[in-house]
């Protein structure tokens, strides 16, 4: 596992600066900030798929964008290949975005409506000069096509976003990320959009891919019982902080950290005789301009003692490849 | 006390736009030659240069540009009384301009809130029946009429009411122009009664060009709050179709329109300009092309200035409207 | 005969391409007191089912054929005006799936639950908006919030206020339209108890509508499979999770992953719902079943009844 990380994140931070009006911010002295990612560090290995899983305001979005630079993070290292992404001068950075590649959630939004989908999977083909001429392009883009199951892909080729399913158009947007042969995606709830029968084949085919390409895989979602199938590790995100960090399996069973119990109390499951688990947490997220002194989880946890108020706790091993940020872990 | 820091804010930079645009009016018109020295303009070639001399004294043109005539020019704003004409013998403005500018805001007054409160009722109930008869029918109604370019619709109206009507059943149905008729009603209800005869021409002429277009804008605002959850909330209610029209969509787009009807204040100002010309209607804006024309400048100065004003308040207004009807803008407070 | 009896419903629009044929001849009951689930992927019809019943319809759907009744009335008979006033609300309320919409942003909370009481009873303001305040102690999140806008709340007590308006003329049904659709699990879960204890306690019957198996397991005596505007089966929740009889229903059971239990394989359905403008002949499924037979592209297979069991199924396997 150590020798082959192909992605270590350590401590990033994105402070969002909060605006304010010119004359209040000349009186007052202090500049507020939202914290939405404060000191996440976590590594990917090769045909790795890692889960980011939280509520919405977590912080996971903006984790995922600030690894790729696309918005530009506060503080942190991120480690890809040897070399630190954060201080990467635009023009190397520009040459890297070939090996680095997201898929969005919504098919929707991510596709141009005025581009063909041949335009469309051949415009990051041409920026990054892979294929030049279109017998080329063609080539490749038939064969990811296909490798997505839109077939024959012949027919795919000069349709039109809105000619396609929802399901159809998300295949598209995955194909455009694995046509460059990235080394590392992230996936920002790519799945989470369609319905239930489509979701399945979708998810087989990002996982068949990963192991095709031998790519490291960053997989961002609220659905923590999905994340079952697709990721072996899984970090938990609560405020712009990982609160608990490790094997899928072993998190679901026996979550070490009081907001992964709550969080996986809350989880509906498709069985109607299933004994119901009582939802322990009240209240809603705290505000991540200020968030609560000490676990910021500490207002709403039930297990809170003094200590939780005052001292942060940081993230430290709890059994085997795992860590949490509790000063008194669950059992 | 947030609302009063925002409007002391907006105030002071409203101060400062309207002093920039004063400024600009005044280099436009006064620094740049030659338009600056309207005495070329007036004086014949064959005139002795002591003549253009002597108009230019009686000016003030022979003074330093800074600082004395903008000084004066500055303060003869701030005082309202725009100071005195390119004419020989120069005669006060503030007087005339308080009058024209009467007579432009009963005209465009009138015409503004006709429009508003025939578009917008129109504009609401076509979009309600959406794709039925009565939609097509004010739809049709609306884009012909705005379709048509204003003097044209304007000429005939003169034409048909004031001459052929004469004519044909002998008898005037409105004047050709002018404010009242000379001598003026001694009796006040007589001589409102005789303004608005003089005003009924323009002002339903302006009606007609314009309310298409608020109830296109109207029409599509509704369709687009007809689709809205809370709509078919609102139905399942069980709430009146009326209700569920007024009190909900129409409710829920008032902010954008308060905005809009603020925002065409300042419009109506040039749109003063044709409608006076046609029927000879002693507002502002007739006497604007007529100042520009003779380089009567300190006239177009000052209805510039009005308009500048003008447009600052309406600015204002809106901003503060939008805050009062939409709960979502807290005014003063950024987002 | 139940609370709510749908009778063969078949509702169409028109579009310019033709006629939408997006529910077709489905019937189901609701019990007094009871919850009900219409589950089914994103264009099956469950909502179209829900406004036929409110006659909300969009001008261009109609309804073509079947009754709808309702404590033994014929809904789609009754005079329209008679229909606002007497059911719409004070009998049969609904919750939209309501992360923002459902609220009119330019009112507040408090408004909006009184105009509710006050189009069906003869109150004073101040006796309706006082209700208000009670119903949102009800719902959890206290009648101090009674002169709150929507974007004031977050999303969860929305949802909440969405509900203490539904509730606030004591209706006997409400429709429940992907209720907790958009709100983050912790939130939905609450959301969720509070719909569920609500219901119970006062004894009204629901329909909930999903798209979402693992909700409608949480909150749901009943269930009926939408595919394709057509029910597919319908029964005992608890027996049709655990055996179900038609092919869609199984495979999209097997589609849900659960956070208990062993990592199943997730099932997989291939190719993609028809188009209602012209379903496939016969069974709507069989183009994409595993199990079809010659007979399914050409039989529309009948509602057959499991002898013994609230158990209704429409597939040709299982005679």
């Amino acid at each position: 596992m150590e020798e082959n990380t192909v992605l270590d994140v350590k401590n990033l931070k994105k402070y969002f600066m909060v605006k304010m009006g010119f004359l209040k911010s000349l009186l007052s002295k202090e500049q507020l900030y939202v914290r939405a990612v404060d000191g996440v560090s976590f590594r990917i290995g090769e045909r790795e798929i890692f889960g980011l899983v939280g509520e919405s305001g977590c912080g996971k979005t903006t984790t995922g964008r600030s690894i790729l630079r696309l918005i530009e993070p506060t503080s942190g290292q991120v480690n890809f290949k040897g070399s630190d992404l954060i201080k990467l001068d635009p023009t190397e950075m520009r040459n890297m975005r070939r090996r680095l590649q997201i898929i969005f959630q919504d098919p929707y939004e991510s596709l141009n409506p005025r581009m063909s989908i041949y335009d469309i999977l051949a415009e990051p083909l041409q920026l990054q000069h892979i294929a030049e001429g279109p017998d080329e392009i063609i080539g490749l883009e038939t064969k990811v096509l296909g490798e997505m199951g839109l077939v024959p892909p012949e027919e795919f080729l000069y349709r039109f976003p809105h000619e396609l399913s929802g399901g159809q158009r998300q295949r598209v947007a995955v194909a455009r990320a694995f046509i460059m042969t990235p080394e590392f995606v992230v996936a920002d709830e790519p799945v989470s959009m369609l319905d239930a029968s489509m979701r399945t084949e979708v998810v087989e085919l990002i996982l068949g891919m990963v192991q095709k390409l031998a790519c490291a895989f960053l997989y961002i979602t609220h659905d923590i019982a999905l994340t079952r199938y697709i990721c072996n590790r899984v970090g938990v995100m609560y405020l712009g902080q990982i609160v608990e960090l490790g094997l899928t399996e072993d998190i679901v069973h026996h979550p070490h950290h009081p907001y992964t119990e709550a969080l996986l109390a809350a989880v509906p499951v498709p069985d109607p005789t299933a004994r119901r688990r009582e939802i322990v947490i009240k209240g809603e997220v705290a505000n991540p301009i200020n968030p609560p002194p000490g676990c910021r989880f500490h207002p709403r946890c039930p297990y809170a003692k003094g200590r939780c108020g005052k001292e942060e706790p940081k993230l430290s091993p709890s059994g085997k490849g795992r860590t949490v940020a509790c000063h008194f872990p669950l059992e | 006390m947030m609302l009063r820091g925002y409007l002391l804010r907006r105030i002071l930079t409203s101060i400062f736009i309207l002093w920039v645009v004063i400024t600009l009016n005044f280099v436009i018109f006064r620094v740049i030659h030659p338009v600056g020295d309207p005495s070329q303009l007036i004086i014949q070639p064959g005139f002795p240069p002591e003549a253009r001399e002597m108009l230019r004294e009686i000016w003030g043109l022979n003074q330093p540009l800074f600082p004395d005539q903008y000084g004066k020019y500055i303060l003869n704003l701030l005082t309202w009384q725009y100071g005195y004409t390119f004419s020989t013998p120069p005669r006060p403005i503030g007087p005339e301009m308080a009058w024209r500018l009467r007579n432009t805001l009963i005209l465009l007054g009138m015409g503004l809130i006709g429009t508003v409160a025939i578009g917008l009722p129109l504009g609401v109930l076509a979009g309600s029946r959406r794709g039925k008869k009565t939609d097509v029918l004010v739809m049709g109604a609306g884009l012909l009429t705005w379709g048509l370019p204003s003097f044209f619709l304007q000429l005939l109206f003169l034409l048909f009411f004031a001459y052929y009507s004469n004519v044909w059943f002998g008898f005037q149905l409105m004047p050709f122009g002018g404010v009242m008729s000379y001598p003026p009603p001694k009796n006040p209800i007589i001589l409102v009664g005789d303004v608005l005869q003089h005003a009924a021409g323009p002002v339903i002429t302006l009606i007609l060009i314009s309310f298409g277009s608020w109830a296109l804008y109207a029409r599509n605002m509704i369709i687009d709050a007809l689709t809205e959850d809370f709509i078919v909330t609102a139905k399942a209610k069980g709430l009146r179709e009326r209700d569920v029209l007024y009190k909900h969509a129409f409710r829920s787009i008032l902010p954008p329109i308060a905005t809009m009807i603020a925002m065409a204040i300042p419009g109506l100002v040039t749109g003063a300009i044709i409608t006076e010309s046609i029927f000879n209607w002693p507002g502002i804006g007739q006497w604007y092309i007529a100042a520009l024309n003779t380089g009567n400048h300190p006239v177009t100065q000052a209805v510039l200035f009005n308009f500048a004003f003008l447009m600052i308040i309406a600015n204002l207004l809106s901003d503060v409207l939008y805050g009062l009807l939409d709960p979502r803008i807290k005014v003063g407070v950024r987002r | 005969m139940g609370l709510l009896d749908v009778e063969n419903l078949t509702t169409y629009f028109d579009i310019l391409r033709g006629e939408v044929k997006a529910v077709e001849n489905i019937s189901f009951t609701v019990e007094k007191g009871d919850a009900f689930g219409l589950a089914g992927e994103s264009g099956c019809g469950k909502t179209t089912t829900a406004l036929s019943i409110l006659r909300l319809l969009p001008q261009n759907g109609k309804v073509i054929s079947g009754e709808i009744h309702f404590e033994g009335k014929n809904l789609l008979e009754m005079n329209p005006e008679k229909y606002r006033k007497d059911i719409r609300w004070k009998k049969i309320s609904v919750i939209f799936q309501g992360a923002m919409n459902s609220l009119n942003p330019v009112m507040t909370v408090g408004q909006q639950i009184s105009e509710a009481i006050l189009t069906h009873e003869n109150l004073s303001k101040e006796e309706a908006l006082d209700r208000a305040g009670k119903l949102l102690d009800l719902v959890g999140i206290g009648s101090e919030r009674v002169e709150r806008y929507a974007h004031e709340l977050s999303g969860g007590m929305r949802q909440r206020a969405i509900i203490a308006m539904a509730l606030s003329s004591n209706p006997s049904f409400i429709i429940a339209d992907e209720p907790t659709t958009a709100l983050d699990v912790i939130i939905e879960a609450q959301v969720l108890k509070v719909i569920k204890d609500l219901q119970k306690k006062l004894n009204i019957a629901m329909a909930v509508i999903s798209h979402d198996l693992s909700m409608i397991a949480e909150t749901c005596d009943r269930i009926g499979i939408m595919y394709a505007g057509k029910i597919v089966e319908r029964g005992d929740i608890a027996r049709i999770y655990k055996e179900p009889f038609h092919p869609y229903t199984k495979l999209l059971l097997g589609a849900f992953p659960s956070i208990l239990g062993p990592i199943a394989k997730l099932s997989r359905i291939s190719g993609f719902p028809p188009d209602l403008l012209s379903p496939p002949p016969g069974c709507r499924f069989h183009p994409r079943c595993p199990y079809a037979m010659d007979k399914c592209g050409k039989e529309d297979p009948q509602s057959i009844h499991i002898k013994g069991e609230d158990h209704f199924v429409a597939c040709h396997l299982v005679e």
